[in-house]
């Protein structure tokens, strides 16, 4: 009996030092810090670039400044824009903005992320406006929206996996640079977390299928987790770059459990090799 | 007699050292800095491995590892000479816009690997992987700003 009581006590006790419900832990695993924080910036007043082939986008202020970041947001306007891509005035942002993943949220992580980032200091710094070439503009996206943003597959029906999949695709946005985007900008599915050669920054994004040669196949479970947590790879080499900003800012805040989650659902998709 | 032999030793070293310096090409540290970055990851890797318990203590193997972590970290950011930015190098131009940011890198990583080889002497377990998790944090601290992703 003692030692039940014990076993319930140790298990209460890392629930309760790893709160995966409240609206921080939602913020670390959905990675908006890197993205809307310049270089030695304020935090979560914007300003970083995005180089695309659809134009130079300047991440904007999220901080809850009146009147250059989301002070006056409702509660609802931010779910909106967070899921919808649709701003407060009824334009629509650009995917630059990963609401193609976000759409995924639960409405009450959305509603937590938006009290915890209105619990933040304000910062007024003005946005930059994006730099787009001549043959886009604003309106365009309205109809990409309506087009593109297509029904995402069912999760998982196992619990276990079925975590992993929100945490991979619905916070972590990973497919955001892991998956290669046809002419339109738009995620292919059928090369869903497969890689790229033109990810952000010019940079060589490795697939991250269980594919033995080309992907993570080869990793143990534990190696992955590992990575997620610390950075280190199985042959003693650190990750640099986004990857290390991702887990610095994200996957090594996450729980043990929720690492071992994401790690089991991405072994459990399919193996794509490099093309 | 000894004092002859002081004087060869020291000739021998004047004539040794003169066509290494003039082998002393920037764009010959890539290869030779990439080969130092390969050993300070396969002894952090194999640190790792044992820390982890994913082996039984392979003698005195730790202390090993320790001590070749924190000669290799000695003075990391000679290995990158003005020049050395051309040819196949994941080194990003960011290392000689940044100077002395890029030196405090590596010099934390200098630091650090002394802790872990200090931690390591010391015994205590709980120290050591901490001091290991710390190395491992200035090598990603480095590479996040400084290094080009090329696999």
């Amino acid at each position: 009996m003692k030692h039940g009581c014990t076993i319930i006590a140790l298990l209460f006790s890392a629930y309760a030092t790893a709160d995966t419900n409240n609206g921080e832990y939602v913020f670390h695993a959905a990675g908006c810090l890197a993205c809307h924080t310049v270089e030695d910036g304020e935090p979560l007043a914007g300003g970083r670039q995005f180089e695309t082939p659809f134009g130079v986008f300047y991440a904007p202020n999220i901080t809850p400044d009146n009147q250059y970041g989301i002070g006056r947001w409702t509660r609802k306007q931010f779910i909106a824009a967070l899921k919808q891509g649709v701003a407060p005035d009824g334009r629509a942002y650009f995917p630059v903005f990963p609401y193609p993943s976000y759409q995924l949220m639960r409405d009450e992580d959305a509603g937590k992320l938006y009290d915890y980032l209105m619990s933040r200091p304000a910062v007024a710094e003005p946005n930059r406006p994006h730099e787009l070439p001549w043959w886009l503009s604003t309106w365009m996206i309205k109809p990409w929206q309506w087009w593109f943003q297509d029904e995402p597959p069912a999760p998982p029906s196992d619990a276990r996996l079925a975590r992993g999949r929100y945490l991979v695709d619905a916070l972590g946005h990973c497919g955001e640079c892991h998956s290669p985007r046809n002419w339109a900008g738009v995620k292919d599915q059928a090369r869903y977390l497969g890689g790229t050669k033109e990810g952000p920054e010019g940079e060589n994004i490795p697939n991250i299928t269980p594919h033995r040669d080309d992907g993570i196949g080869k990793w143990r479970a534990d190696d992955l987790a590992y990575y997620l947590e610390i950075g280190e790879l199985p042959d003693g080499d650190y990750a640099g770059s986004l990857m290390a900003e991702v887990i610095d800012n994200s996957t090594s805040r996450l729980t043990p459990q929720d690492r071992e989650a994401m790690v089991a659902y991405l072994r459990s998709i399919d193996a794509l090799p490099d093309l | 007699m000894k004092k002859l032999t002081v004087l060869v030793l020291a000739l021998a070293a004047l004539i040794g050292t003169t066509p290494i310096a003039l082998a002393d090409d920037a764009e010959n540290y890539i290869k030779y800095r990439q080969a130092i970055m390969k050993a300070i990851g396969g002894h952090m890797g194999a640190t790792s491995q044992l820390l982890r318990g994913k082996v039984s203590p392979q003698g005195d193997h730790l202390a090993m590892h320790a001590s070749a972590l924190a000669a290799l970290n000695t003075n990391l950011a000679q290995l990158f000479p003005e020049g050395s930015d051309f040819g196949e190098t994941g080194a990003k131009a960011e290392i000689w816009e940044q100077w002395d940011k890029f030196e405090k890198a590596a010099n934390d990583a200098e630091t650090a690997t002394a802790k872990l080889a200090e931690a390591v002497a010391g015994g205590d377990r709980a120290k050591i992987t901490a001091a290991h998790r710390a190395v491992g944090k200035t090598c990603k601290g480095c590479h996040e700003d400084f290094r080009e992703k090329d696999d």
